[in-house]
């Protein structure tokens, strides 16, 4: 069995312990479900003196309302319940097809909304066990020199993985984090990924933040959709996907936000679409809207997936998604 | 730092000693000796580990076990029991849906936690819930149909409410067959509800006291001299009890003794990443792995080969430096075959329509969700007793002796329950050699579980092969030529190689008549992890470029493809071009049948864009007719002792490998001996009690073991009747045993029950009542060089008609449904053969759509060292599809009554996967007008066939 490496752990039950004891100790990582963070640790992708387990913390499990119609959904919300509730298919559409849309049911189950938010960028050069890495002279995200996607040593281009970080982006969503001297810290989803994928870098948050909630704005009278590109029906991570929010009234577009996900560290907003506001959502405006994102998408080798047939789905998951609001 | 924390398990509380880094499966498995829950890919790929917490199923391997102080877990084991297994598990066991076993304690917690929140879901409901568990033995079919019956139990069991089960139902539930009283009857597998409750070990649940676990360090190098290898650092350490490389154990081996190239560990250079260089026995993975790591190996790298066309260029860097007799070797060449039946140029000139192209089938791995796991123990008297997750213990039985240079008799290897092997699993591997000279030096046992990144590297999958292929066809549709040339890429070793380069062109004839035939068959060695045989073993990957290019022969001249293939069909008692005689053939039927079910005379022609039918058919091997040593004995011994309480042991060396063969075995002895299958215990698989069977490889066992069995069994109720006749005073030929008695003939109210008869029999004979049975070599094949290499005392037939969805504007197809009719001759047991059917069509769907064995070429962006590197092995990057990916499987089986088989049984198991890869193609053709002649048929392929992506 690929064993997990030393460590020790804590359980705090209250944030404020949690980022306490992670500000103790620098070598250290918060766990929420495991799902991700333990394989990352099977293969040697880091070697924390401590994990932080936040299943004991109170308060971050909660879904709740916001006085001004919007949603606060806790980081250790489940992605099943993320996936299942029907307030969050009220206040955050599209959500709850984004967190279905995750792994299989049994990630579902334990993975949680704040380990998907902040899930560490993906690749196929970088999520493979310490011999496999080792054996390629190891890639620039950890360990080497060599970017084997980019070719160039300037900065990693391992792909956001996530299934809920285009959606949320597409919400507007902003995160909500604990800093370790007791302070809150606000993120927009939208500013919360750097440009390079390292680990270390490519979250803009201070070290030791602690993602304790996810707020959507007011949602109401949005229509949502997101469409994700894989291989298999379950399991697999996206090879790209299309998440987008909008509004009307009536059959007039209001507003648009389109976030394409699995290309590069962070999520591609396209857009601005202001040009098409004011004005039915016809078969021009898609074919507008899709020629921009075909021409905003350059797909990598860092994920599976001929990269001229992701560009591709792209643009057609763009269209079905645009359709779909209709 | 280990520390005791409270963990509720199944109902009771338990103090489990555990470090921080302890996963929930390991505090279950090794902790609580709870060993129902499976590893099977380390990191959440596979979900054989799922358990139920608080009442929801999770993955227990990518989990703490100190996240769970105070969660309520349950276990395959807490959720029923021998004595009263769980609607769920009962309905797993009812439907058929336990082959190996090994993933479905996973599937029954994830039922389970299903069943409570929804306790009667749809079959759609079903699969999405169990779409995180993946099963190679069963396509998910009959898992779906456990899933519907568990929601209502009284539909499959009608007394399971009432607590009885399983004494309430007997083991052959279905209506008895004509002429027959156990024989084709639907029936419970015998070993079912042990491993439906956890029960069943396997290697890998072996605990034996004093334990150590060993490791096996790898080349990071596609090719490299080993220069040196200093071990010295590794062994001082504190909890290493040994450590060993390559010249520990020079005697090469391989499953073929001709050709022996391979050692246990690399000795003088290592020839693909993965190859083995050193292992070591420690107190725990843990230190074994700190071990390796202290090794320090001085690699001189050469450069490799990765591909055929690079490993034939002239000058090419040799993978093997000598041949096996130590002979220089100037190529890469590991087999080179050319054979030709008839004038092939004269037939393709004269043929109506000639299909000529190139295609390109690509490489696949079993996948068992079982990783690879030996277990060595040496008696102080120096017997070694081996138990290993092997297809073949007598040939690995043969090669440990060799290897370790010990008499064979001092050898016992146990075959406990396997996880599954498909041809994964059927040559001896690094680990065993290694666990026994490590438990040797240790002077403990030593255990070594490979990680699934291991099992790719172990490989000996599916060959890659590129095919130059012609087809010559009459204009009235008859197959008058084919040539067929042939470059195999076989990995660093030979494995099987001389087989896999004859079957690859031996066993494309049939069960469509060619008029002359003629294929020229080369397998190349390459830097690459060594292929050998999986399901189908060589003779899957020619059936794709012989039945597309049907199909496009068949549209060429108009013929229905269903009509060309029946104007080309082999009838039984035909012999093929390459002169195997073919004693039964069922494949006319075969095509009516799945033609019907299909609705395929009113739906190919009408189906709307985008969707189309597709057939494809086959042919294979009962067994291959020689043993892979030449030699005068049985290929399969059987032997029964009956005891005076009613109980019939029998023993064979058959592998089940959760295909079935021991509850065929016991339906058999049952059948004749009137013994009831559940009062029959069957001891397969161990070297020291069962007699020799060859195991379980080229779909051989229900042939030759169960050919056997008929002649142990019979061999018993000879001895039985005349017990009985001796008591009455009458003929024995007056006697007749049926189920549980033996009756006179003439007049059926006579009898004594079954116990008095074995009583009666163990008096009258003055020892106890022993027979025994075997199946020898029957002469058959072509009377030429190679021509009985392919040849089988029988032949199985199938068909296939796949039915696809394509999607135009993303190129991504979604086969719907398969309809496979296969001829099995006489189905002994339906439930399996049709499990048997099922699990075939899903694995070769799934390497036809989504599975790719593939390696970095080098090119793109990538470093220097990323050539020759594994393209992900796991089963995340590599993808089995999921219980939603798979089509609805519509199995239905043929009986053609082969003269020469048991009953008139044929193979099963492997058969019925051929077609479903062209089935596919062809049908995709059919929906978007794309001929795919390279696969797997990924939506970029699809799209770029269809002219509507860049290249």
């Amino acid at each position: 069995m690929l064993p997990l490496p030393s460590f020790d752990i804590v359980q705090p039950r209250s944030a404020r312990d949690a980022v306490a004891a992670r500000a103790a100790e620098p070598q250290s990582l918060y766990l929420a479900g495991g799902t991700d963070l333990l394989v990352n640790l099977k293969h040697g992708l880091h070697a924390p003196r401590l994990l932080v387990d936040l299943t004991r913390v109170e308060g971050l499990g909660a879904i709740r309302e916001l006085p001004d119609g919007g949603l606060a959904l806790g980081a250790m919300v489940r992605l099943e319940s993320l996936a299942t509730s029907a307030l969050v298919a009220l206040r955050a559409p599209g959500l709850a097809t984004a967190a279905a849309a995750i792994a299989g049911p049994q990630h579902r189950r334990a993975g949680t909304l704040g380990g998907n938010v902040l899930l560490d960028t993906r690749c196929l050069f970088y999520n493979q066990t310490e011999f496999w890495r080792a054996s390629i002279g190891f890639c620039l995200k950890k360990d080497g020199e060599h970017c084997h996607v980019s070719g160039s040593p300037k900065g990693c281009v391992a792909a956001q993985s996530s299934d809920t970080v285009p959606m949320l982006t597409a919400l507007e969503a902003t995160a909500h984090f604990l800093l370790p001297d007791g302070a809150a810290h606000t993120v927009p989803l939208a500013g919360l990924f750097g440009k390079d994928g390292r680990y270390e870098r490519v979250h803009q948050i201070p070290t030791g933040a602690l993602l304790t909630e996810v707020q959507v704005p007011p949602r109401r009278g949005w229509v949502a959709a997101y469409h994700k590109v894989r291989s298999r029906a379950a399991i697999d991570y996206p090879q790209l996907s299309v998440a987008v929010a909008a509004k009307f009234e009536g059959t007039t577009l209001r507003q648009l936000s389109l976030a394409v996900g699995a290309m590069l560290p962070a999520p591609r907003l396209v857009g601005p679409f202001d040009d098409l506001f004011g004005k039915p959502l016809d078969d021009a405006a898609i074919d507008q809207i899709a020629l921009r994102v075909g021409k905003a998408c350059r797909p990598m080798t860092s994920v599976h997936g001929d990269p001229a047939w992701r560009r591709h789905m792209a643009v057609v998951e763009t269209r079905r998604a645009l359709n779909s609001l209709r | 730092m280990r520390r005791l924390v409270p963990l509720h398990v199944n109902g009771e509380e338990h103090e489990v000693a555990v470090s921080p880094q302890t996963t929930l499966l390991e505090a279950l498995r090794y902790g609580l000796k709870l060993t129902g829950s499976k590893q099977g890919c380390d990191k959440g790929d596979c979900g054989a580990c799922t358990v139920i917490v608080d009442d929801k199923a999770v993955l227990s391997c990518v989990a703490l076990a100190m996240q769970h102080v105070g969660a309520k877990i349950e276990t395959v084991e807490g959720l029923g029991d021998a004595g009263g297994p769980s609607p769920v598990q009962r309905a797993f066991d009812a439907c058929g849906a336990l082959q190996c076993g090994f993933c479905q304690p996973g599937m029954i917690a994830s039922a389970t936690a299903l069943l409570r929140q929804t306790p009667k879901p749809s079959d759609s409901q079903g699969r999405e819930a169990l779409a995180g568990n993946l099963c190679r033995c069963t396509g998910s079919t009959t898992i779906i149909e456990a899933v519907r019956a568990a929601g209502d139990a009284r539909s499959v069991l009608p007394d399971a409410a009432d607590g009885t089960f399983p004494q309430q139902v007997p083991m052959p539930h279905g209506p008895p067959v004509p002429g027959f009283q156990v024989i084709g009857r639907r029936a419970r597998k015998a070993d079912a509800i042990g491993k439906a409750t956890g029960a069943t070990a396997y290697a890998d649940d072996i605990a034996l006291p004093r334990m150590a676990f060993g490791r096996i360090l790898r080349s990071p190098h596609t090719h490299a001299r080993i220069r040196s290898v200093d071990t010295s650092r590794a062994a001082a350490m504190p909890g290493v009890y040994a450590v060993m490389v390559g010249r520990d154990l020079p005697t090469p081996f391989c499953v073929i003794p001709w050709t022996p190239d391979e050692h246990a560990l690399a000795v003088d250079k290592v020839r693909y990443v993965g190859d083995g260089v050193a292992a070591v026995a420690a107190v725990d993975e843990a230190t074994a792995d700190a071990a390796l790591a202290a090794i320090v190996v001085d690699y001189e790298v050469l450069p490799d080969v990765l591909d055929p066309s690079e490993a034939l260029a002239p000058g090419a860097p040799l993978v093997h430096d000598t041949d096996w007799k130590g002979r220089p070797r100037t190529d890469n060449i590991c087999k080179d075959v050319s054979l030709s039946f008839g004038d092939v140029d004269d037939a393709l000139a004269r043929s109506a329509c000639r299909i000529a192209g190139e295609w390109h089938y690509s490489g696949s791995t079993h996948a068992a969700i079982e990783p690879h796991c030996a277990v060595a123990s040496w008696s102080a008297d120096g017997n070694l007793t081996l138990w290993s997750a092997t297809q073949v213990s007598h040939y690995l039985h043969r090669e440990i002796a060799k290897v370790l240079d010990i008499p064979e008799g001092r050898v016992r290897v146990i075959q406990p329950a396997v996880g599954g092997g498909f041809g994964g699993k059927s040559e001896p591997f690094d680990l065993e050699f290694c666990a026994a000279w490590l438990a040797r030096a240790a002077g403990r046992p030593v255990k070594i579980l490979y990680t699934r990144e291991e099992v790719f590297y172990a490989h000996r999958g599916r060959h890659p092969m590129d095919f130059r292929f012609e087809l010559g066809v009459s204009a009235d549709g008859r197959i008058e030529a084919v040539d067929s040339n042939v470059v195999i890429d076989g990995g660093a070793y030979h494995s099987f190689g001389l087989v896999t380069t004859y079957y690859a062109g031996q066993l494309l004839p049939g069960p469509m008549r060619f008029g002359t035939y003629r294929f020229n068959s080369k397998r190349v060695y390459t830097n690459k992890p060594c292929c050998g045989p999986k399901r189908g073993h060589g003779s899957v990957q020619p059936r794709f470029p012989f039945e597309t290019a049907l199909d496009e022969a068949a549209e060429k001249l108009a013929i229905d493809p269903i009509d060309i293939r029946r104007r080309n069909a082999m009838e039984g008692g035909e012999r093929t071009v390459n002169g195997q005689l073919v004693p039964s053939c069922g494949i006319l039927e075969c095509l009516d049948a799945v033609e019907r079910a299909s609705g395929w005379r009113e739906r190919y022609a009408n189906l709307p864009a985008g969707r189309g039918l597709g057939v494809a058919t086959s042919m294979y091997i009962s067994g291959t007719a020689y043993p892979i040593y030449p030699n005068d004995m049985p290929q399969s011994g059987v032997s029964i002792q009956a005891d005076r309480s009613g109980r019939l042991t029998v023993f064979t060396g058959a592998n089940d490998i959760g295909q079935g063969s021991s509850a065929v075995i016991a339906a058999i002895v049952a059948e004749e001996t009137g013994v009831p299958p559940e009062w029959i215990t069957v001891v397969a698989g161990d070297t020291d009690l069962t007699p020799v069977d060859l195991g379980s490889y080229s779909s051989r066992v229900t042939f030759m073991a169960g050919t056997a069995a008929i002649e142990a069994g019979q061999a018993l109720r000879h001895i039985l009747c005349e017990a009985v006749a001796a008591h009455w005073t009458c003929a024995a030929e007056d006697v007749v045993p049926l189920l549980g008695k033996v009756i006179h003939r003439a007049d059926p109210n006579r009898a004594v029950d079954i116990i008095t008869a074995l009583r009666l029999a163990e008096a009258r004979l003055g020892r106890p009542a022993i027979a025994s049975g075997g199946y020898r070599t029957r002469a058959v094949g072509g009377d030429y060089r190679g021509g009985t290499i392919g040849a089988s005392p029988a032949y199985s037939a199938t068909a296939h008609v796949a039915e696809v969805n394509v999607d135009a504007d993303t190129g991504v197809v979604r086969v719907e449904r398969i309809w496979a009719a296969h001829d099995c001759g006489r189905a002994l047991q339906p439930v399996l053969v049709e499990g048997q059917i099922e699990g075939s069509v899903y694995m070769g769907m799934s390497e036809a759509l989504y599975e790719d064995h593939a390696f970095y070429d080098g090119g793109g962006n990538v470093g220097p060292r990323v050539r020759g590197k594994h393209r992900g092995p796991n089963l995340l990057d590599y993808r089995l599809a999921t219980s939603l990916d798979t089509p609805e499987v519509l199995a239905s089986i043929v009986e053609s009554i082969d003269p020469g088989g048991p009953y008139g049984a044929k193979e099963a198991g492997e058969g019925p996967l051929h077609p479903a890869i062209p089935a596919i193609a062809n049908a995709i053709w059919r929906a978007t007008g794309a001929r795919l002649r390279t696969m797997p048929f990924t939506p970029d392929r699809v799209l770029r066939a269809m002219g509507r992506l860049d290249s």
